[in-house]
């Protein structure tokens, strides 16, 4: 059969040499284009500035929503970002789709990070590996309970 | 030269398996994880009637266990009050993180679908309402889309 609707959707980081992460994320489907374009400074991960352009949309209204980018200026990805994008980004007066954009690339600055942390372990003999995995945990405990593989009886999260 | 130190792409198809049933295909690959979704959605309940995952790459040798997981999903109602909590609550942290991710990726897409998909064969047919009339209808047929962004909401209030 023929597709009736196709979404390609890339979140991508660089790294820039004054201490800030460059984030992007594009989306082009049937429907609906735009890109977001964050940079977060670290060590905190202040989002210190954002870009954003809707291509395509349906609707005039779907433009509107550009501006609303710079309500998050200033913040920090951390806990509550989630919310303080939806409120600021998506809703009735905002644009639900960009407050996603705009969330997948805070998202995609995390995954950069949990990607240094996961290839570290990864790059370990087979026998090391599970306490490479317990190390991270150690790290970062909010991961009990997270998913399936730090669960409960699971041999990563064993005597810890 | 500049390198990427973090790259994550989505791919979503939506077809028509029947005149009233979605067949999603999704596909996930980044740095870390490679896995693929395909499931159906039955109209006009927007059903999840069946659904399959599958590991490309993964991180820990407990991942696989995240795939049964998915099988709950099965009867939930996309356009249902607390689909994404749902999802979320369960695929994610009883599953994977990424599962769930893919999962709501895909939904989003079946919603516009639904939502969008008809305008294009009016257009065809050279018998399109007016996209004001349009979106009124389709604010009618999913009632879960009223009032939930600026454009939708434009339309319900007549502006």
């Amino acid at each position: 059969m023929v597709l009736s609707y196709t979404r390609n959707k890339h979140i991508s980081t660089i790294d820039c040499e004054d201490d800030t992460i460059l984030s992007r994320c594009t989306v082009e489907d049937t429907f609906f284009a735009a890109t977001v374009e964050i940079v977060v400074k670290l060590p905190d991960m202040e989002i210190t500035s954002l870009k954003g352009t809707v291509d395509r949309a349906f609707g005039e209204e779907c433009h509107k929503a550009v501006p609303l980018l710079q309500k998050v200026k200033g913040l920090r990805i951390g806990p509550g970002i989630i919310k303080a994008i939806e409120e600021s980004v998506g809703g009735s007066e905002g644009c639900p789709r960009m407050a996603d954009l705009l969330w997948e690339c805070c998202n995609g600055i995390i995954l950069r990070f949990t990607a240094d942390s996961i290839a570290e372990t990864l790059s370990k003999e087979a026998g090391e590996q599970i306490e490479g995995h317990k190390e991270l945990v150690r790290k970062n405990p909010r991961l009990i309970g997270s998913c399936a593989a730090f669960a409960e009886g699971s041999p990563l999260i064993e005597g810890l | 030269m500049t390198a990427l130190t973090f790259s994550r792409s989505k791919l979503v198809g939506i077809e028509y398996l029947a005149p009233d049933t979605f067949l999603a295909h999704g596909v996930l690959n980044d740095y870390m994880y490679g896995l693929e979704l395909d499931f159906e959605v039955k109209l006009p309940s927007f059903e999840i009637v069946k659904i399959e995952g599958e590991w490309k790459r993964y991180t820990t040798p407990e991942c696989p266990k995240a795939i049964p997981t998915l099988q709950r999903a099965v009867g939930w109602r996309i356009f249902e009050e607390g689909f994404r909590r749902k999802v979320n609550r369960i695929i994610w942290r009883e599953g994977c993180e990424h599962f769930a991710n893919l999962l709501l990726e895909c939904c989003d897409a079946i919603k516009w679908t639904a939502f969008y998909g008809e305008w294009e064969e009016f257009k065809e047919k050279q018998s399109a309402p007016n996209k004001k009339e349009y979106l009124r209808k389709k604010l009618e047929d999913i009632p879960s889309l009223q009032g939930s962004c600026l454009l939708c909401a434009s339309k319900i209030t007549g502006e």
